[in-house]
């Protein structure tokens, strides 16, 4: 704070051209680059990171076919749409963005359980189900260790591949997803993910509700 | 008379008055900021009422936003000038040596602040544990990645930042064959399924040809993000590869293949890319014992510089910073069960100025006090002779 001084009325400093240099110059300091950039970067280890602000929670594979081959995005509501009938309890309310339908539990707990459908093989099986692991700070399978993983649960829509993984750490992280692809050419992640406790408690109405599934 | 009214200026802007004019308006925005922060969210509040030299609100009634305060970069700019003024009236003498040092230090911790506004760049590293990250993203800002994965060892990354996707037209990717037409551009928007018989998406290829695309209005609060997106149309050597969707709410890239390359398009929180690389050995969250309260959150990583052969582990923790190149890497966040750590970094070339300014006016006061005293003492000294 300023110190009441003796006034002076020698002084020879011109503040205004002063002081509109310095403007102009934090002005232009803080004007952005539009260009752009080039970096040359080693291939990521690990693609996404979905927990931070900016990508997508569910629905996108993480490496895309190629342009040519890309298959028209899904129309869920046409037939040939995968159905099922929920469980005592749970109730469904229409998804948002890109997402198909969310899944409400009866159980209390961090659970959250979802329905996403994409056009074609959606990027892969092992890159989802990697995409999916990463998201509980799981390391990523090879294709051997994803067979393992695999349980085949046979429905009237066709065979489900159901994943259920377990995060490390101190509070674990469950997760129980469903991976179907319909004659239409779509592919459809039921997925149900949370705390531990609440996904094992749901975990048995989750497997007859993937059971349920069949075709419109 | 352009002399009398200069002289007029300068007087009223180095006066007293003022002084205490600008400090009530200071006071009066940190109120203001604090409130809006519930709306806005932290940087959203800051930037608009600390950063600007304009405070602007939008009401319902009218079709433009109108100033409605000045905003602390101007409040600040006068308080300098005024600083000054005050500081250059102070007698040239020993005596005021003090008042000089601590009337210094005032101007250069509002300069600091100045530097801060304009140039800091704030940023974080998110990284799990035993995944090696070369690069900090930005907490708001986006790009369009477009990336050449070709090569099996190395990605060629151009990025298209917000800024030049807002200005729309043709933007050419310079070293590539490829120009970008800018179809449009959403600063936010809401991406969903596109129902039947509803008109067809802008894109011509990729997933966006399913997808309805709804402008939104730009949000800043601290837990909001907004989905940047854009409708882009890559043209190389003459011909069209269609109109591609990317946006901040698609978590995938999507690629074509141009002469037996294939590039990649994706919009994503905008990076900037390091010369050295981050590995994260260990993220410890201790809790203390029988309780879920924090005791401590640490990172353990290791900085790999090639460029000074360098390699070495550093502990990052809560009040115990890693500054680096120029850059200040925070423990800020975790996640995934504590196997994911967030590093807050902030890069601004005036970070010593707060310190400067901190010895400047501590030395200037025992300076003047040392001053006063002396004089007292020699006051009493002559009263005792007497």
């Amino acid at each position: 704070m300023p110190i009441p001084s003796i006034p002076s009325h020698h002084s020879r400093f011109s503040p205004l051209p002063t002081s509109l240099l310095a403007l102009t110059g934090l002005l232009g300091l803080g004007c952005r680059s539009d260009q752009v950039m080039h970096y040359r970067v080693p291939k990521e280890a690990v693609a996404t990171h979905p927990d931070h602000p900016g990508h997508a929670e569910e629905g996108m594979p993480a490496q895309a076919p190629s342009g040519a081959d890309l298959p028209q995005p899904p129309t869920p509501t046409a037939k040939g749409a995968l159905k099922w009938s929920l469980p005592k309890g749970w109730s469904e309310l229409p998804g948002e963005g890109m997402r198909f339908a969310t899944l409400k539990t009866p159980i209390s707990g961090r659970l959250e359980a979802t329905v996403v459908v994409l056009p074609g093989p959606a990027g892969g099986e092992l890159a989802n189900v990697n995409r999916w692991r990463g998201q509980i700070g799981l390391p990523p399978l090879d294709e051997p260790g994803l067979a393992k993983s695999r349980v085949a649960l046979k429905t009237k829509a066709g065979a489900v591949n159901v994943y259920d993984f377990t995060s490390e750490g101190q509070a674990k992280s469950r997760m129980v997803t469903g991976y179907i692809s319909t004659p239409d050419g779509n592919t459809w992640f039921l997925k149900m993910t949370g705390d531990a406790a609440p996904v094992a408690k749901a975990k048995p109405d989750f497997m007859t509700l993937l059971g349920s599934l069949h075709l419109d | 008379m352009i002399k009398t009214y200069a002289l007029r200026t300068w007087t009223f802007l180095k006066s007293l008055r003022l002084t205490i004019v600008l400090l009530s308006l200071l006071m009066a925005l940190v109120v203001l900021c604090t409130l809006a922060q519930v709306e806005m969210g932290t940087a959203g509040a800051v930037n608009a009422y600390m950063r600007s030299f304009i405070v602007w609100r939008q009401f319902a009634a009218l079709p433009f936003p109108i100033p409605i305060f000045p905003g602390a970069a101007l409040v600040g700019l006068f308080l300098t000038i005024n600083l000054a003024g005050r500081t250059l009236e102070l007698q040239r003498t020993w005596a005021k040596a003090g008042l000089w040092l601590v009337h210094v230090g005032l101007v250069v911790l509002f300069a600091g602040e100045f530097v801060a506004g304009m140039m800091q760049v704030d940023t974080n590293l998110s990284i799990e544990v035993g995944q090696t990250v070369n690069y900090v993203q930005s907490y708001k800002n986006t790009e369009l990645a477009v990336i050449d994965v070709t090569d099996p060892t190395w990605d060629e990354v151009y990025s298209v930042p917000d800024t030049a996707l807002a200005k729309g037209g043709a933007i050419a990717i310079q070293g590539t064959p490829i120009t970008l037409n800018v179809k449009r551009y959403f600063a936010n928007a809401e991406l969903s399924n596109l129902p039947p018989g509803a008109p067809p998406s802008l894109a011509t290829a990729g997933v966006g040809t399913g997808v309805a695309v709804v402008e939104r209005p730009l949000v800043s609060a601290d837990n909001e993000m907004n989905q940047a997106s854009v409708f882009v149309e890559p043209v190389a050597s003459g011909h069209s590869y269609g109109v591609w969707l990317a946006s901040v709410a698609m978590g995938a890239p999507q690629a074509f293949t141009h002469e037996g390359r294939t590039y990649t398009l994706a919009m994503r929180l905008r990076r900037q890319y390091l010369p050295y690389a981050f590995t994260l050995k260990q993220f410890r969250h201790d809790v203390y014992p029988g309780t879920d309260i924090p005791k401590n959150f640490s990172s353990l990583v290791q900085v790999v510089n090639p460029s000074r052969s360098e390699s070495r582990e550093v502990l990052i923790y809560m009040n115990q910073p890693l500054r680096y190149e120029g850059k200040t890497f925070y423990q800020a966040s975790f996640g995934k069960n504590d196997t994911l750590s967030i590093l807050s970094v902030v890069e601004n070339p005036g970070w010593l100025l707060p310190y400067v300014s901190c010895v400047l006016v501590a030395l200037g006061l025992l300076v003047h006090f040392a001053i006063v005293l002396r004089r007292s003492l020699k006051r009493r000294q002559g009263q005792k002779g007497a």
